[in-house]
């Protein structure tokens, strides 16, 4: 594999090393992890990251009761009308974690499992922001992206059909409960329901 | 962590708090798609599910009997996780959310609230804690009862120059255990018991004079004061009954056995109480008691069917003793009364309104009937059946008839298409003679029992009200509410009582009753066994859910309330009604196309 993983390193990866460097092997389990974070303002540069979420999904089933669910020490001035979205205060933010605890618990948690959600590729942003600045890598892991198995499974059959790509269209669509909207962990939930319906059912 | 069921209901809520933080932070989300078997005979359950949406169906392993059905915050399958092993096949209906609680996790929440753990052995038949419950529940009714007129009977007085023979004479035709004594002094007891010892093993003859025999230490108890005094004197004295005394005066005699009735309402005192009840009043009393034994028998969880039985009989053994109190005896074999509708097919539990009509012998007795049938008519109300709006009564010319008169009336209803001769033949169909001569009733049954008719159109003229109704449920085949209520009546009971008495119409079946009608139309294939048992149990998850909510129900009559609240049903009979829902759609369908109802 090591063509690969210089290639990766040439294209701007950085493999983990030491403690994480377990995240770059083949995963050959059958798990995987939905994951979500809120951040102070909706931007991958300057979000700074206030609450994360994650599950991890195997086959129809959501393991709730092992589910990372955790909010970020942080003063970071959130503006009041995003509040509103993931109705995140900061006297509520004053009960969390270190931003680099939480990192390290999500780093344990996501292991080397494939890592899902909904317009993922923020998250996956927002995530390697802080991996690299504490630990000078990013995640190699493998990132599914349920909006596009959507479209994928949609598209197969009309392919000009026009959708709702929103979280709340896919949703309505896909008749899964939208549970505590912007709250990380409602999300989360949402979006493992879309990806076991969308993989899972017949 | 975000559960979105709400567990401050039971079995949860008798969790402490922090044991139900423990079993939500134990939870994980299963989902299932339409069709998927959750849980498969003789598979081992991973825990126990609680649905938090869709709905999950529980049955055999080809899934043609339906045992259940679980809906929101409904749980399964105990049984399974207890047991080891699961003794049916539960499949999703529809797309199925399942929290689940890991069966380890179940066990230990189960070892450490006592008041969870019963709940579900409770569930699983262990009835051991309802008994306990019932018991305690009979005691404190029992402690906080009084003496009244309820309990006491009225005495019987005999001078002391009385003769034995006499006295027993006359207790035997008071149907009283005991008379008072009065001679010039004082006043003394004597029982059936005292009659027999005096004469039998004493020296005492037929002639002898009461008073010699006669116990002048009368124990006493006070009106008004607790029975369970009344039965201390009792126990100490080791006597079967007391005088009463108001002011000093004697008022009456509380006997053992008439005591015991007012806190056990045994069904036999009851019986006992029409059969020796001499006076109206003593009927009406009889009669105000049998809501009270149904409310007690349903709480002690007696079959819903047992209860209709046992009311039945009781009903009309009211009627007969009213009937015979009211007519002279030469008038008796010339009449024939008949209860009509639901308590002619004896499926009455709580009084419903009356619905009866006579037949006359002679036409040139109807003179000498009318009034007496005005006072059986009052008789009725004071028993607490309200008048029927619909004036199906005997008091009623059009519900008075000869036998000939009756036959014509029959061919009339029956020649006409229209729906409300329809369902005055359906109700008089449903009649059966309970007063006065049986005899005059066959001639007038036999009238639309004849094969010509059956084969007729007006098979499916009788046919067609069943279908006046829509069955409440939605184009999707959930429960169709309307401000969440529905009309139990009119969405499930009448179609099914009248498809099924259409059928019974057709095919020549005498019986009334709908549960025999149904097995006579399995025995004749009109029915296959599958829905004969189906029709059988919605009928009878009908009854016991009305009746469930009608004695909840505080108003004068509970038994003409026939709307049925949805929230107040416990979600497992939510959608066993569901289910029972569609086996009446079924009936339906069967009947448009048994007897080509569509292009009606």
């Amino acid at each position: 594999m090591a063509p690969l993983k210089f290639w990766k390193k040439l294209s701007g990866q950085l493999p983990p090393q030491g403690r994480w460097a377990h995240m770059a092997d083949p995963y050959d389990g059958d798990e995987v992890v939905v994951l979500d974070c809120e951040t102070s303002v909706f931007d991958k540069k300057k979000g700074e990251l206030l609450s994360v979420a994650a599950v991890r999904v195997k086959g129809k089933e959501i393991r709730l009761s092992q589910a990372l669910d955790l909010t970020v020490k942080s003063d970071a001035v959130t503006d009041p009308n995003a509040v509103r979205v993931h109705y995140l205060r900061r006297e509520d933010r004053e009960q969390g974690v270190a931003v680099s605890e939480a990192i390290e618990n999500v780093l344990d948690f996501i292991g080397n499992r494939p890592i899902c959600g909904f317009y993922i590729e923020y998250d996956r942003a927002i995530l390697n922001r802080y991996i690299k600045q504490l630990y000078n890598f990013q995640l190699p892991n493998k990132f599914i992206e349920v909006s596009e198995i959507y479209v994928r499974k949609k598209r197969r059959l009309v392919p000009e059909l026009q959708l709702d790509l929103t979280f709340e269209g896919l949703a309505r669509d896909l008749k899964v409960p939208v549970i505590e909207r912007h709250t990380a962990m409602g999300d989360v939930i949402s979006t493992a329901l879309m990806y076991i319906k969308l993989t899972q059912f017949p | 962590m975000t559960i979105q069921i709400n567990l401050n209901q039971p079995p949860f809520s008798f969790l402490s708090e922090q044991q139900l933080g423990w079993l939500t932070s134990k939870l994980d989300l299963v989902f299932f798609p339409a069709g998927a078997v959750i849980l498969d005979e003789g598979q081992a359950a991973p825990g126990i599910y609680i649905v938090y949406k869709g709905v999950v169906e529980e049955t055999d392993q080809d899934g043609t009997q339906v045992f259940s059905q679980y809906g929101k915050e409904d749980v399964f399958d105990v049984r399974a996780v207890l047991e080891s092993g699961c003794k049916h096949r539960y499949t999703a209906l529809e797309e199925t959310l399942c929290y689940l609680l890991p069966a380890q996790d179940f066990v230990q929440l189960l070892n450490e609230s006592s008041d969870f753990s019963i709940y579900f052995k409770t569930d699983l038949g262990t009835q051991e804690q309802l008994v306990e419950q019932r018991e305690s529940g009979g005691v404190s009714e029992f402690i906080l009862s009084r003496i009244d007129e309820d309990t006491v009977r009225p005495a019987v007085y005999v001078t002391g120059q009385t003769s034995l023979a006499r006295v027993a004479a006359m207790m035997e035709e008071q149907k009283q255990d005991a008379v008072l004594v009065r001679t010039a002094r004082r006043t003394g007891i004597v029982t059936g018991t005292d009659l027999l010892r005096s004469t039998l093993l004493g020296d005492k003859t037929r002639q002898s004079k009461v008073a010699d025999i006669a116990q002048y230490d009368l124990i006493d108890v006070a009106y008004g004061d607790f029975l369970f005094n009344a039965l201390l004197k009792m126990t100490q004295h080791n006597i079967e009954r007391v005088v009463v005394t108001r002011d000093g005066d004697i008022v009456g005699i509380l006997e053992l056995m008439d005591m015991l009735s007012v806190f056990s309402t045994h069904s036999h005192v009851i019986a006992m109480r029409i059969e020796q009840a001499k006076t109206m009043k003593e009927l009406v009393t009889a009669a105000r008691r049998l809501e009270v034994l149904v409310d007690s028998l349903f709480n002690q969880g007696v079959k819903v069917v047992s209860i209709m039985e046992l009311i039945t009989t009781l009903n009309r053994r009211l009627m007969q003793r009213a009937f015979d109190m009211i007519f002279p005896e030469r008038l008796r074999n010339s009449v024939c009364i008949l209860v009509l509708g639901s308590e002619g097919r004896g499926e009455q539990i709580l009084k419903t309104d009356q619905d009866n009509a006579i037949i006359l012998a002679n036409e040139h007795d109807r003179e000498a009937v009318l009034p007496l049938l005005q006072r059986l008519h009052e008789a009725l109300l004071d028993f607490g059946y309200p008048r029927c709006p619909g004036g199906v009564m005997f008091i009623n010319d059009a519900w008075i008839h000869t036998v000939e008169g009756w036959q014509q009336r029959v061919d009339r209803w029956l020649n006409s298409a229209a729906p409300d001769a329809m369902m005055n033949m359906a109700i008089f169909m449903d009649g059966e003679p309970v007063c006065g001569n049986a005899e005059l009733f066959s001639p007038v049954k036999a009238s639309w029992q004849r094969e010509s008719l059956r084969s007729s159109i007006a098979s499916a003229w009788f046919a067609r009200p069943a279908l006046q109704f829509e069955t409440p449920l939605t184009f999707l085949g959930k429960i169709r509410e309307d401000h969440g209520t529905i009309d139990i009546k009119k969405g499930g009971i009448f179609p099914l009582v009248h498809g099924v008495r259409a059928l019974a119409f057709e095919y020549g079946i005498s019986e009334c009753n709908t549960l025999e009608r149904i097995e006579r139309l399995k025995e004749k294939h009109v029915l296959d066994e599958e829905g004969a048992q189906g029709l059988r149990d919605a009928l009878l998850l009908f009854l016991r859910i009305r009746l469930r909510q009608q004695l909840d129900n505080d108003t004068d009559n509970p038994g003409l309330s026939q709307q049925l609240k949805l929230d107040s049903l416990r979600s497992v009979d939510r959608s066993l009604l569901r289910h029972a829902l569609h086996r009446v759609k079924k009936l339906k369908q069967l009947l448009i196309n048994h007897y080509h109802l569509e292009s009606f």
